[in-house]
């Protein structure tokens, strides 16, 4: 979405497979990044745009299913397209639940490949604009005073101004100013959309149990 | 058939030298001694040495010959009593008759039993072939994966504008490499299904061990087997057959990377070494894997003794057959720490029998 060529890494052990792929997504124009094993691929600088993993199953250092399962752990949710040299059926059925795009047999048709990369990539750009929408959340949130998040926690839970300001303890004018802030500073549209924000910040899960025991 | 005479002749030039020498000097006895000695019956001796030829044929015409230099002689000698000598000679002349008739028959028997050893064998490679079906699979479409990839690249980079040529060109050596990497996995292993009479080739072992290795070579990655070979490079030619010596040499790889599977991936080890002295070669392949049972080296070479689930027990019986048939010995040993070694030797010079 940062108008970046995207990147596919391959990662083969078969330097011909891994030639072969380097240049046909180079001529497809991806930027191809290509790797013998999956330890040098995570030991290499990650790229900045949307991203995708074309990974071999069969390698001697790693199994391909052993990379998948440490990617997840380290929380880097790059998308996964297998391919392998013979169709072994749990595998694939492993890969697929642990969130593979594709699982291909080689030999593939190249069509299959290159809807899989798209299909991956749009994956991927949408992973990232849901991250940086995020990150840019937590970053309004972090300009609120704590009033503010308060009163911005107890509209979440549905609360009235009247209700908020006898919880917290101030007059029903104050309340109505900080909830303005709030809005004005979390960019809100609408009470629907800051109760929105709020959810994706957690706050309603969280604030429950410590500000409002009484209202139970 | 005159020409297949010939080759004969060739093939084993101090045979026939050995067969007309003795046949001469029987007739030169026959000749000079009275005509009361039967002296011809000796001439079974060249009739027996003439088996070794391996031929029917040869044999039959040996045998012809003894009959006719016996007849000759008979006319050509002038003393003694000429109706002892009919009668001798008539003797001499069944005799031969009879001898050439049973070294026929052995030889047809002996022709039967290498025939059906080499069916035998040829069945238990078949067997090996199939098991390694999904590798070689494997090392088949790896390199059509990557021929459908450059083939697919070069076309684009052909009608991207402007048409990148060094792109394409380079795309198109690299299908061409591909394309010659699948055409040798399918030589090697037509090699190996092929029905083929044994045969004596000059056998360059360092090359066949490799061509194995690169037959098994997706299994031992699959295993995620460390492994080494140590050739050494100044090995001598042997004579054998090569694809049966081949077959023995896949056989004990593959029991020693069936041994490492049951291991953790740290300690499975396997190493194919070919070293040789002024007398013979060893081929030797030393796993760290299960290693052997209790009982017996000398039990695992007999037929159908296995340890494995799905085994026949037919690997290591046909190796052994096949080794001892070129003159060689075959032997396992446990590896220190742990594991075992197969291995052979080949005489070296020495004569190898189909």
């Amino acid at each position: 979405m940062q108008g970046q060529q995207p990147t596919v890494y391959v990662i083969d052990d078969d330097p011909s497979v891994r030639d072969g792929l380097d240049s046909l997504l180079r001529s497809v124009g991806y930027d191809a990044r290509v790797f013998a094993s999956p330890r040098n691929f995570l030991t290499s600088p990650p790229s900045e745009g949307p991203a995708c993993i074309v990974l071999d199953v069969r390698m001697p250092d790693a199994s391909g299913l052993d990379f998948q399962d440490e990617l997840a752990r380290t929380g880097y949710a790059i998308p996964i397209i297998f391919l392998t040299g013979h169709g072994d059926v749990p595998m694939s059925v492993r890969a697929m639940k642990a969130g593979a795009v594709e699982f291909l047999l080689k030999p593939f048709r190249e069509q299959d490949l290159l809807d899989a990369i798209r299909q991956a990539l749009e994956i991927d750009r949408i992973r990232l604009r849901k991250q940086a929408a995020e990150v840019d959340l937590h970053e309004r949130f972090s300009t609120l005073t704590p009033r503010e998040r308060e009163v911005m926690a107890l509209v979440a839970r549905g609360l009235l101004n009247k209700q908020i300001a006898a919880e917290i303890g101030l007059s029903e004018i104050t309340v109505k100013v900080h909830r303005g802030q709030a809005m004005r500073k979390m960019r809100a549209d609408s009470v629907a959309d800051l109760i929105r924000m709020a959810d994706n910040l957690g706050l309603t899960d969280d604030k429950t149990n410590d500000t409002a025991p009484g209202l139970r | 058939m005159r020409r297949e005479f010939l080759k004969y002749l060739f093939e084993m030039p101090f045979l026939w030298l050995g067969i007309v020498s003795l046949a001469g000097l029987i007739f030169i006895g026959d000749t000079v001694t009275d005509l009361e000695i039967a002296f011809a019956v000796l001439y079974v001796s060249v009739i027996l040495l003439a088996v070794y030829s391996g031929r029917t044929g040869a044999i039959a015409m040996v045998g012809i010959a003894c009959a006719a230099l016996t007849i000759i002689s008979y006319f050509l000698t002038s003393h003694g009593a000429s109706q002892a000598g009919l009668i001798n000679s008539t003797l001499s002349l069944v005799a031969i008759g009879a001898t050439t008739y049973l070294a026929i028959r052995i030889e047809m028997l002996d022709a039967t039993a290498r025939q059906a050893q080499s069916e035998l064998a040829r069945m238990s490679r078949l067997m090996t072939v199939g098991e390694l079906g999904t590798s070689i699979a494997h090392e088949v479409s790896q390199p059509i994966t990557a021929i459908a990839a450059n083939g697919n690249a070069a076309l684009r980079w052909l009608s991207a504008t402007p048409a990148n040529h060094d792109e394409a060109r380079r795309a198109i050596e690299r299908i061409v490499a591909d394309a010659g990497r699948a055409g040798d996995v399918i030589g090697r292993v037509r090699g190996l299904v092929a029905r083929s009479s044994p045969s004596h080739d000059t056998v360059d072992l360092v090359q066949m061990i490799n061509d194995v290795l690169e037959l098994v070579r997706s299994e031992i990655r699959r295993g995620q087997i460390l492994f080494r070979t140590e050739l050494a490079s100044d090995l001598p030619l042997v004579a054998g057959d090569r694809v049966q010596l081949q077959q023995v040499i896949l056989n004990l790889v593959i029991n020693a990377i069936e041994a490492l599977a049951e291991l953790d991936a740290e300690t499975r080890e396997l190493l194919v070494s070919a070293a040789a002295d002024e007398r013979k070669v060893t081929v030797s392949v030393r796993d760290t894997g299960v290693g052997m049972p209790a009982e017996m080296p000398d039990r695992i070479f007999e037929a159908f003794y296995t340890t494995k689930p799905k085994g026949m027990g037919m690997g290591l019986a046909i190796s052994r057959s096949i080794i001892e048939a070129h003159g060689g010995t075959i032997y396992a040993a446990p590896n220190f720490p742990r594991g075992a070694v197969f291995g052979f030797t080949l005489p070296l010079g020495g004569k190898a029998k189909g």
